[in-house]
């Protein structure tokens, strides 16, 4: 008789054993810094023995792996219920698997629908709301088709006049503009905080609109390189997931023709991706470059900003921030360092 | 009545079927199933599904069945449980059963 318990990885001796048998599946790129991210870790057991494991980190399933025989697919398809079984029971009910392209097959029986895929990876979802269910909440324009749409992805954590300009720019150059605020939950400013500073941060540029990124756009799923610091081949490949995601799925639906980017000195893992949108967009969309903005003769960047709110010396940065946010940071500045505090990663992106 | 949360029953362990009620998104009762049986017994599934919604005269909501080879009174028994969640409701609803 099976069983499914909960591993506590916390406990060195247990995440030992954890991840021998990862490595004994064939699991063996992952980082600390991932391992460390998950909140759910379940084994399933006949007896003291591990059959199988699998973990959740936000609402995206991860390392799962199961002995080989002629049950793994039973072992396989119970450690998946039990997952999602955890999530629905924590109010989420939309959920998404980045994995290797030989369990898309096993993903698929299981219910998930494939969004993309490359040589190396795979990412499915299940459950809803669900990538049409988010196409279906983006305001469209009866003639979208006629329209000459430019689309600028941006994490502003928080907003800067650098990207204003940027917007700005791409506002000016096209007909419309729609704007992605990242919505994943792992910046110093929230998302809920992020998506309010760029909406009124633009609100006087009639032909911009401004959406919530949600799962599909370098969220935390496609892309969690971009949260947690990686290998750079690990970069490429989810970088080359969340680009293709964006052509194949995205662009069609709201017609974008172009995508803005700011052209990235400081963050490697940022220019990486920036590389990759090169490779992978063209011919279908246009990838337009924009100079970072300087102030004086320092370029203006959010990093800065995270640091100076840690330094707690914001007046530094006052050159960098539309009024709006240098307002929003003195309103909270205690509740930001706070966060600090409590470990929010600020030198990343 | 109709289904405003979404909500899960069952596994997709071998005989047993998942169930998941969401919101509708037309005006009626959708079913999309998914089973290795499809065209031997997809339209028995589908109508065992329908039936116990009707019992509880449920007429909006989106099902999504994935089916391992479940029997009727499994599917009839997740269904239930699906729609008690979806309810509030605790008590088993004996009458329909």
């Amino acid at each position: 008789m099976t069983k499914i318990r909960q591993i506590f990885l916390q406990i060195p001796s247990l995440k030992r054993k954890w991840e021998q048998f990862l490595h004994q599946q064939g699991l063996t790129s992952f980082s600390e810094a991932e391992v460390t991210n998950l909140d759910f870790t379940l084994g399933l057991y006949e007896g003291q023995k591990l059959l199988g494991t699998g973990s959740i980190s936000d609402n995206v399933l991860k390392f799962i792996a199961v002995i080989p025989g002629e049950l793994s697919a039973a072992y396989f398809n119970q450690i998946v219920s039990a997952l999602q079984s955890y999530l629905v029971q924590n109010g989420q009910t939309h959920m998404m698997v980045f994995t290797k392209p030989q369990y898309e097959a096993s993903f698929n029986y299981v219910g998930f629908k494939t969004l993309t895929k490359t040589i190396q990876g795979c990412l499915l979802e299940a459950g809803n709301p669900g990538i049409q269910q988010y196409f279906k909440n983006l305001p469209h324009v009866s003639n979208q088709k006629q329209h000459q749409v430019a689309a600028v992805v941006v994490n502003a954590n928080p907003f800067t006049i650098g990207h204003r300009y940027l917007i700005e720019k791409a506002a000016q150059e096209n007909e419309i503009v729609d704007v992605f605020v990242l919505s994943a939950n792992h910046s110093l400013f929230t998302s809920d905080e992020r998506l309010y500073l760029v909406k009124l941060g633009v609100a006087d540029l009639k032909n911009v609109r401004v959406f919530p990124g949600g799962s599909y756009l370098v969220s935390y799923a496609t892309f969690p390189a971009y949260f947690i610091v990686s290998k750079d081949n690990v970069i490429r490949y989810q970088t080359t997931l969340d680009a293709q995601l964006f052509r194949d799925q995205i662009a069609p639906v709201l017609n974008i023709k172009k995508r803005y980017l700011g052209d990235e000195p400081f963050s490697h893992t940022t220019n990486v991706y920036n590389q990759t949108l090169k490779a992978v967009l063209p011919p279908k969309i246009q990838v337009v470059i924009i100079p970072r903005l300087q102030q004086g003769n320092q370029i203006v960047t959010a990093t800065a900003v995270r640091q100076a709110i840690a330094h707690q010396e914001i007046t530094t940065v006052k050159d960098f921030l539309p009024e709006i946010t240098y307002q929003f940071i003195q309103d909270h500045q205690s509740e930001l360092l706070e966060r600090i505090k409590k470990g929010v990663n600020i030198n990343g992106n | 009545m109709e289904i405003k949360k979404t909500v899960i029953a069952g596994t997709l362990e071998s005989s047993d079927i998942q169930i998941t009620l969401s919101p509708a998104t037309g005006d009626n009762l959708e079913i999309e199933l998914e089973s290795d049986v499809l065209n031997q017994f997809g339209n028995q599934i589908k109508k065992v599904i329908t039936e116990t919604l009707q019992k509880f005269q449920i007429t909006k909501v989106h099902v999504k069945a994935i089916d391992q080879g479940a029997l009727d009174c499994v599917i009839r028994a997740r269904t239930i449980t699906a729609v008690q969640r979806a309810l509030g409701q605790t008590e088993p609803a004996w009458e329909e059963l």
